[in-house]
């Protein structure tokens, strides 16, 4: 099969706006929770969030929204997104530039554009409200392209004019992740020569509160400790928006443009817990599987990694399971690769959260750095025996995995390799 | 979901106007209307602004054009603007202003929300230009039906009704409604009249571009502009030209040109029919005709009683040509 490489990336996120901040703040172990303003209301025990910061998209309508004047766009491209699409227009800007691409390359059908996002909440639930209280002629034109769970990928397969496949996935925190592997599949199939990934999501009130109904949001009030994978006080995740585009390119068509690949998609697996609605298989059995056919699909031995960035959320449950899961695949065969959650730095994305580690990941691989796992004060001891690196290390490594675990139970584990 | 919306903040400050048991005042009301209104035209220009406010009070239908204009302007890209400047009605939405069917809704939603009026999808399709907007609001509002929406024929549907055929066939699209006709014809420069006219500089003869002022016409009596005497339709087979008043050019016209034609009948009865016309490039006047007359029969009618001149338009105009195919400007 033909080799997948990644040869570009763009970010949006709350650590940073572009590879060379996003890179920054891991190396300075910098996080990007803050004492969210809309959250501090006497009713709202969710006191941090993480936001994109430079950009105010909290209006429903776009023309209010304030953004970096290098994304300057005309209204018509701007109207029909919500906060998701917008982060995921810039983002794709940067990978577009950082893979060289020329707009042959991108509008051709042998170029095409997976995404996920959870929709936008905050625009449906206005225009739910002006249908309600205005009538049903009065909803904007716009608001169900720019609200409903495919607006990622409407938008951006419309205004970069993307002529090859596309489609929007849908597994909740995995569907980036998912987006990702099937991308890899197109190309590895022969089927297209290049594909844009792409995840993103809102990141406000409207999005990250209603988990704080299940209790999955951490209650901290400082921003620094809010986040805590692997601790033992850890209390839940905080929520974050942005967007991360990745490039994915055949070893051919990498060649032939003369593209410097971050690294090469080596495999990738899922599979489903099959247990609970919204809580991971308490012993990890689905990520475990998942990993283990990730390492097949690459032809590697679980000694082969040198790193995992962890899905790890900081929750309570979540954490604990991963790490079933991780000494299930390591454990038997002695290897204790480097185990971080860079979620303790950017907050949880949801479906943004494949994309941007896998973003993380390369950017790692390229550079010669571990991400370390920020914000731990007293490990868990239930994660002892993790090889977890409390600082970023500089070290060069070669083959990484990364995971994601959706609601349902869904678990997808991504193999980069150096290249 | 429900959880979220109640947190909402844009909902909480929302529902402050309804909040409690006592109903508000009615000068409490007018503020908060006039709040709203402000609020959904923060995007107008203030004569708009103060047109919407003055037309809430009065209902004078006098307002309207300026704020139809205002909400079409807000939504047109800034560089575009201009082309709203001066009141010209026959400003198009999607060629002359780039607004596609989605922008249209978002422009019909507001001025619905302005006016309080409601309109209608079927309504909508036919509205062209700016000046049809304009008087469909004003009958609208005026309670009195619009007048029917002008029909618009791409080449294909042109072509499949007209006598004349390419390559002597000068529109490239037209509208016909009640008033007139309006038509479109691009200046390629592989038109054959060009190769002689003139030597090493092409440019269309004053003569054809008469010849096209006379097709739009043409179009427009067998789309049947005229009332019909008796139900019967007007037969294409018996269109010519007869004669031609008041020819002016302006302008030469050359191969890239878009000319925009535009006819309206002054007066009308079997056999003859009066048309007066005009040709503009963009902005500029390139032709300007008080009359071209043209005579008609009906399909299934007695003969018309006005003796054809020549066989086809073009042959006649060439009598009128001496004057017509100087360069205005030469």
């Amino acid at each position: 099969m033909p080799k997948v490489f990644i040869t570009g990336l763009g970010f949006i996120t709350s650590i940073g706006n572009d590879a060379a901040a996003v890179t920054q703040s891991l190396r300075e172990l910098r996080h990007g929770m803050v004492v969210y303003p809309p959250f501090q209301k006497a009713d709202c025990p969710v006191k941090i969030a993480a936001p994109v910061k430079d950009f105010d998209t909290d209006s429903p309508d776009p023309e209010d929204w304030t953004y970096p004047e290098c994304y300057r766009v005309r209204r018509e491209v701007l109207r029909s997104m919500g906060p998701n699409a917008f982060y995921a227009w810039c983002a794709m800007r940067q990978a577009i530039e950082d893979a060289r691409l020329a707009e042959d390359d991108i509008s051709n059908e042998d170029t095409g554009l997976y995404a996920a996002s959870g929709g936008s909440p905050h625009l449906f639930g206005h225009l739910l409200n002006k249908m309600h209280d205005q009538g049903v002629m009065r909803c904007s034109p716009m608001g169900i392209v720019a609200a409903i769970s495919g607006t990622v990928n409407f938008n951006l397969v419309a205004q970069f004019r993307i002529k090859g496949a596309s489609t929007g996935f849908s597994s909740a925190c995995a569907s980036s992740s998912h987006a990702l592997g099937f991308a890899r599949d197109e190309i590895a199939l022969g089927r297209q020569k290049r594909m844009f990934v792409v995840g993103a999501e809102d990141g406000n009130t409207d999005s990250i509160l209603p988990f704080a109904g299940m209790r999955a949001l951490s209650l901290q009030t400082d921003p620094a400790l809010a986040s805590r994978p692997f601790d033992a006080a850890r209390d839940g995740f905080v929520g974050t928006g942005g967007a991360a585009v990745v490039v994915l390119e055949s070893e051919d068509e990498a060649a032939r443009r003369g593209a410097r690949p971050y690294c090469e998609v080596a495999g990738w697996g899922q599979a489903s817990d099959g247990h609970n609605v919204a809580i991971s298989h308490p012993e990890g059995h689905g990520l475990a599987a998942a990993m283990t056919r990730a390492l097949r699909s690459a032809a590697l031995e679980p000694a082969a990694i040198d790193y995992v960035n962890a899905h790890a959320t900081s929750t309570p449950i979540g954490d604990i399971s991963e790490a079933h899961a991780l000494r299930a695949v390591f454990g038997p065969s002695g290897a204790r690769p480097l185990v971080s959650s860079t979620k303790a730095l950017t907050g949880h994305g949801l479906s943004l959260a494949g994309a941007l580690e896998t973003g993380i990941c390369a950017l790692a691989l390229r550079d010669g750095f571990v991400p370390g796992s920020a914000h731990i004060t007293q490990l868990d001891p239930a994660c002892a025996d993790l090889n977890i690196p409390r600082e970023t290390l500089e070290k060069q490594i070669t083959r990484v995995l990364n995971n994601s675990s959706g609601f349902g139970g869904a678990n997808v584990a991504i193999v980069l390799k150096k290249s | 979901m429900t959880d979220s919306a109640n947190n909402n903040p844009s909902k909480d400050d929302s529902s402050k106007n309804t909040a409690g048991t006592t109903p508000p005042l009615p000068t409490q009301t007018q503020e908060n209307d006039e709040a709203a209104l402000r609020e959904s035209l923060k995007r107008c220009s203030p004569v708009t602004v103060e047109a919407a406010l003055a037309f809430r009070v009065t209902r004078d239908p006098a307002f309207v054009p300026a704020i139809v204009i205002g909400i079409v302007e807000r939504f047109v890209e800034p560089d575009l603007r201009s082309k709203l400047k001066g009141g010209a009605d026959d400003v198009r939405l999607i060629d002359d202003l780039g607004i596609d069917s989605l922008t249209m809704m978002e422009i019909v939603i507001l001025v619905e929300e302005v006016l309080q009026v409601q309109i209608n999808n079927d309504e909508l399709r036919n509205l062209r230009s700016i000046g049809e907007v304009k008087v469909f609001i004003d009958c609208k509002l005026r309670g009195v039906p619009p007048p029917a929406p002008a029909r618009f024929l791409p080449i294909e549907q042109i072509a499949a009704v007209m006598p004349m055929q390419p390559p002597f066939l000068f529109l490239n699209e037209a509208s016909v409604g009640a008033s007139g006709a309006e038509g479109k014809y691009k200046i390629t420069g592989d038109e054959f009249f060009l190769q002689g006219h003139f030597k090493g500089n092409p440019v269309m003869p004053a003569s054809m571009m008469l010849e096209a002022l006379g097709q739009l016409a043409v179009l427009a009596l067998v789309e049947g502009i005229i009332p019909s005497e008796d139900g019967l339709a007007v037969d294409p087979a018996t269109i010519y030209f007869t004669s031609c008043e008041g020819v002016r050019c302006h302008r030469i016209c050359r191969p890239g040109d878009l000319l925009s034609l535009s006819v309206k009948p002054k007066r009308a009865k079997m056999p003859l029919a009066t048309f007066e016309g005009q040709i503009r490039v963009g902005q500029e006047k390139a032709v300007v005709v008080e009359e071209i007359t043209l005579t008609f029969g009906y399909a299934g009618a007695p003969a018309a009683g006005t003796a054809p001149v020549e066989n086809t338009t073009a042959t006649a105009l060439e009598t009128t040509d001496s004057a017509a195919t100087a360069p205005a400007n030469s």
